[in-house]
């Protein structure tokens, strides 16, 4: 078989290139799904007899939430990559998806507490989901500090590489014993989409489109940030230096 | 070195020893984590209420949390002093795997800050008003959790055994991840109090403390390998 497009990964300058390209494109499609989905669901989606126009929060959370789920299992295979193969990117990707997943779960957080106080009367209840939510942005605060305090940077690479893995396998065990423990103490909070079998298309069409949007969003700020920590990395390196003199 | 020494268990029986005879020998070590439990614990009627009926109450999570606090300060003597005196280095160098080293390490350590806790628990239990008939429960719960505390803690502390100031940074990673434990302990507790049946709870426990013996030292080893170069 032939790898020479799995040891291209390597290079960050050539990584630097192929998304300086893919860039434009996905930013034509965030904005495009987006306009669509903002538009369809603050406007056009049929309030809820129940919670009214507060509803239309779940556009934002659902995807939001979504995505913060997806930090640890990125950072766990990037951080295997890395430990594995000892690809910079890989690092890179560890590095910067951690403050970034932090930042999500912060917002999943935010708007869920901004519906939950119209819905269930009160800005946070120790309910599984939200428990597990929390710890999990406990565990990213832990890969942040863990990098800042190791300056070492090859060092600081490995460790936050091995942590990622084991904060990766960890997030499960917390997410089944939250929910053990909140299924016995209170009556579980029917909070599913599955509880939702009659709601129409009119009310999930849009809903994709916003989790497009917002795994789009996720990608882009993800190559974005990639993007900067590659440059101050390679800033002894020649093609760094050629691209600060021509801009 | 003796030809005994050279197996594998004679390392781990010698790690074992040289780990209990260092304990013995700086009793203050030995002590302090016992004392810091029984300070924590004495805390709470002082903060909360001094209610019989509102500390037995939250009796069992107290003892709990005292305990994870207290494995949590006295994580700090596991590797540090060997790290600065570098024998860490040479436990390294030696040709055994790093892992069985590694889990002696943490049973030694486990034998001198976990378990004088688990003993001295039905005394603070008691006088937390705990309620009767749980005692055993309890006792059995802290024997089976301290040491996956102890496990778990261990992957932080090697992670961070470089680090000039590390109180706090141990704290937020360790922290997060010892909540299964924590879970699982104080629930047990409390349907034993409801009147459920033990095993399957016990089970759980039974089976986080063999996830942990199994997998921790892995990782500690690995975290240690890339903390000492």
């Amino acid at each position: 078989m032939d790898w020479t497009w799995f040891h291209k990964w390597g290079s960050p300058k050539w990584f630097y290139e192929l998304s300086g390209k893919w860039l434009p494109w996905l930013v034509g499609a965030m904005v495009t799904c987006l306009l669509i989905g903002v538009t369809w669901s603050l406007l056009f989606v049929p309030q809820d007899y129940q919670q009214g126009l507060t509803n239309r929060i779940f556009y934002v959370h659902v995807p939001v939430a979504s995505i913060s789920l997806a930090f640890f299992p990125l950072m766990a295979m990037a951080g295997t990559i890395f430990l594995v193969w000892r690809m910079k990117l890989a690092d890179v990707v560890v590095k910067v998806a951690a403050p970034l997943g932090a930042w999500f779960t912060a917002l999943a957080l935010a708007s869920g507490s901004i519906w939950g106080v119209d819905t269930w009367g009160t800005w946070w209840v120790w309910d599984g989901r939200l428990t597990s939510l929390l710890l999990q942005f406990f565990l990213l605060l832990g890969v942040v500090s863990l990098r800042t305090a190791l300056e070492d940077s090859e060092g600081a690479a490995r460790a936050c590489a091995l942590l990622s893995i084991v904060g990766c396998i960890n997030v499960v065990v917390i997410k089944y014993s939250v929910d053990w423990w909140n299924t016995l103490h209170q009556p579980s909070t029917n909070f599913t989409l599955a509880t939702d079998q009659a709601n129409g298309p009119e009310i999930w069409v849009p809903l994709i489109f916003m989790i497009v949007a917002v795994y789009l969003f996720f990608a882009i700020s993800l190559i974005l940030s990639t993007r900067n920590e590659i440059l101050q990395r390679e800033k002894r390196a020649q093609w760094v230096m050629d691209l600060v003199a021509k801009s | 070195m003796s030809a005994a020494r050279s197996t594998l268990a004679g390392a781990v029986v010698a790690t074992l020893r040289r780990d209990l005879l260092i304990a013995y020998k700086r009793k203050n070590d030995l002590f302090n984590p016992f004392m810091f439990f029984v300070l924590v614990a004495t805390l709470f009627p002082i903060g909360i209420s001094p209610e019989p009926e509102a500390l037995g109450e939250i009796s069992a999570g107290v003892l709990w949390i005292s305990a994870l606090l207290a494995s949590l300060l006295a994580m700090d003597n596991l590797f540090r002093a060997d790290f600065e005196d570098g024998s860490l280095e040479l436990l390294m160098l030696s040709p055994h795997p790093l892992y069985f080293l590694v889990l002696a390490k943490n049973i030694a350590h486990w034998l001198v800050s976990g378990l004088p806790i688990v003993l001295v628990s039905p005394l603070i239990a008691y006088m937390l008003n705990f309620p009767e008939g749980a005692y055993s429960t309890l006792v059995l719960t802290l024997l089976l959790g301290t040491p996956v505390l102890s496990l778990l803690g261990s992957i932080g502390v090697a992670l961070t055994v470089g680090l000039g100031s590390r109180g706090l940074i141990l704290a937020v990673i360790t922290l997060p991840m010892s909540v299964p434990v924590l879970i699982a302990g104080t629930l047990t507790v409390s349907q034993t109090l409801e009147g459920a049946s033990l095993s399957g709870y016990l089970a759980i426990m039974g089976a986080m403390l063999v996830a942990a013996l199994t997998l921790a030292p892995l990782a500690s080893a690995a975290a240690l390998r890339i903390s000492v170069n």
